[in-house]
């Protein structure tokens, strides 16, 4: 049991709806310590396969665990797991506050921990008000406040950075981080690969309802982003990166390829020293590649393509 | 059962609706006996004379008895809320056995539904008690069996509350429940019961049974006793509330 503590377990789960099969044979982990992202395109089968791990959907075949246990088998579930849904509901003319009571009589929390929540997610002030009067960004911190009610080592996280603006983002950032370096497990889906690379520690990549990857964004990146250089002094060039820590190596008579420098700085050593460039091209980190690759396959390549293209946008 | 049957309630009395359902049933009770008094003259023949048990019957039935259909569409637009505004995710999330948080729905609205004819009842005898001894026509609450009729109106309500948790677990759609609901109990059953070939069933059916517990009898509509219309009204809304329950613990909340 104890090895099971903090982690979140997939294995073959399957979800079909009528003749569309959402979620396809899926086996993943995430463990403690660890922010990890689920990253797949619109449609891919995230919203079903979180709904599965939760309980709120049955699969048709496989399972899911959390902490070694089915969720409706969590003996008290809201102080393992803490989750936010997609386009999270509240009642409209109901405050936020008295949402959060709700629930905390509900699960037999004390009253005042709906205020402690709303003051760790930045609502305190607004906790009066209906939800109604909300922005998207609120009710998204809203959200979040019901997943921390019961203080739950485990974070189940569907798109929550939805309606987030950028400060909201890096607020996001800081509460995962801060929940993931304390030893506790934060598991977060979304399509947007620099919402991941910002947020994430560790990848599942899915597409079509099926596993494309998974891995840390370390491994699935490798060296980082490289950008390719075409200049007639390549030696000059390479000298002079070296010696400013980048690393580049020569590809041809012309043209070098350097990772560990942005090309806003290889540019600017150029022109120190007045090196010629003929080219310049910051190539996409290999995350992205291999994300773009999986989710930009043909339609009619996989036998259960009956997804049209556009749903892919 | 009880954190959750509290949180049904939290839920209920944090938004304003009930507020409303409840100045709907006391305006309509004041406002029915006002109207059966003030044009009562004895013998117009839609309503017996007030100073006998049978107008005082009616009085009593009709005004605070329109407590039940709103106890009704007071559970209905709770429970499916839940779905409407999306939360049903959020409350089951909390509480992952369903048929536990349906059990406490089901009690919270059978209470409610209680609750709001016993306001009802309140708000009629505010006008019924003072009206009636200005007109000099005596009327005791302990006398003619009229205990029995309250009891029977807070019964039908409590009754009606479940009826409306159960059928919104069963559809879902909030809109589709409520109208779903006032169509049958307002048109659909007062046109069946006047076919004279089903005559002999028709004091049966779900509305009709609760009119015949409450006695609102109408003339022309075959009605069953009291106790038999309760019994019949119970069981069809526990038939309600059971398949509210199944069809609310298998389905999946997308």
């Amino acid at each position: 049991m104890m090895d099971e503590a903090g982690r979140i377990v997939a294995s073959g789960l399957t979800k079909r709806f009528g003749a569309v099969t959402a979620v396809d044979d899926l086996s993943f982990a995430a463990g403690p310590g660890m922010v990890t992202g689920f990253l797949g395109p619109n449609g891919a089968g995230k919203t079903t396969t979180l709904r599965m791990l939760l309980g709120l959907v049955v699969p048709d075949a496989g399972t899911a665990t959390i902490c070694g246990r089915r969720y409706a088998a969590l003996p008290e579930p809201g102080r393992v797991v803490g989750a936010v849904l997609e386009a999270p509901g509240f009642h409209p003319a109901r405050s936020g506050r008295d949402h959060l009571r709700v629930y905390c009589t509900a699960c037999g929390y004390p009253l005042r921990r709906a205020d402690q929540v709303l003051e760790i997610v930045g609502l305190a002030g607004a906790g009066h008000r209906k939800v109604r009067g909300y922005s998207l960004g609120m009710r998204q911190r809203l959200a979040l406040a019901t997943a921390l009610l019961g203080d739950p080592p485990v974070l189940v996280l569907d798109e929550p950075a939805n309606g987030l603006d950028p400060e909201g983002i890096a607020w996001l950032r800081d509460l995962l981080r801060g929940h993931a370096v304390s030893g506790h497990t934060v598991l977060f889906s979304s399509h947007a690969l620099p919402e991941v690379e910002q947020l994430a520690d560790r990848v599942v990549i899915i597409y079509r309802g099926r596993l494309a990857g998974q891995g840390t964004l370390a491994e699935l990146a490798g060296d980082g982003e490289a950008v390719s250089v075409r200049t007639p002094h390549t030696d000059q060039l390479i000298t002079a990166l070296a010696a400013a820590g980048a690393r580049p190596e020569r590809t041809g008579p012309e043209s070098v390829r350097v990772t560990g420098m942005a090309a806003a700085e290889i540019s600017r050593i150029a022109r120190l020293q007045k090196i010629d460039l003929h080219e310049l091209a910051a190539h996409r980190s290999q995350l992205e590649q291999v994300f773009l690759r999986l989710t930009t396959r043909p339609a009619g390549e996989e036998p259960a393509a009956d997804h049209p293209r556009g749903d892919l946008a | 059962m009880m954190p959750l049957a509290g949180a049904e309630f939290r839920k209920l009395f944090t938004t304003r609706l009930w507020l409303w359902v409840l100045l709907a049933s006391a305006a309509w009770a004041t406002g029915y006996c006002a109207l059966a008094i003030a044009f009562n003259t004895g013998n117009s023949g839609l309503m017996p004379p007030l100073s006998g048990a049978a107008g005082q019957h009616a009085l009593l039935a009709i005004g605070p008895g329109g407590a039940g259909p709103l106890a009704g569409v007071l559970a209905a637009i709770g429970v499916t809320g839940e779905f409407r505004h999306r939360t049903a995710a959020t409350t089951f999330l909390a509480t992952p056995r369903r048929g536990r948080v349906v059990g406490a729905k089901l009690v919270t609205y059978l209470l409610a539904g209680g609750g709001l004819a016993l306001a009802s009842i309140l708000a009629s005898l505010m006008v019924v008690l003072p009206w009636l001894t200005a007109k000099g026509i005596p009327i005791f609450l302990a006398e003619n069996g009229n205990l029995s009729v309250l009891a029977a109106v807070i019964a039908s309500a409590a009754i009606f509350g479940v009826a409306g948790a159960g059928l919104g677990a069963l559809a879902g759609g909030q809109l589709a429940t409520v109208t779903g609901m006032l169509m049958y109990l307002y048109v659909a059953e007062p046109l069946i019961s006047r076919i004279s070939a089903l005559h002999g069933w028709t004091a049966y059916l779900p509305g009709v049974a609760a009119d015949g517990l409450t006695q609102a009898t109408q003339p022309g509509v075959r009605f069953l006793t009291p106790w038999l219309g309760g019994v019949v009204f119970a069981c069809w809304t526990a038939a309600l509330a059971a398949a509210g329950t199944l069809r609310t613990v298998h389905r999946d909340i997308t």
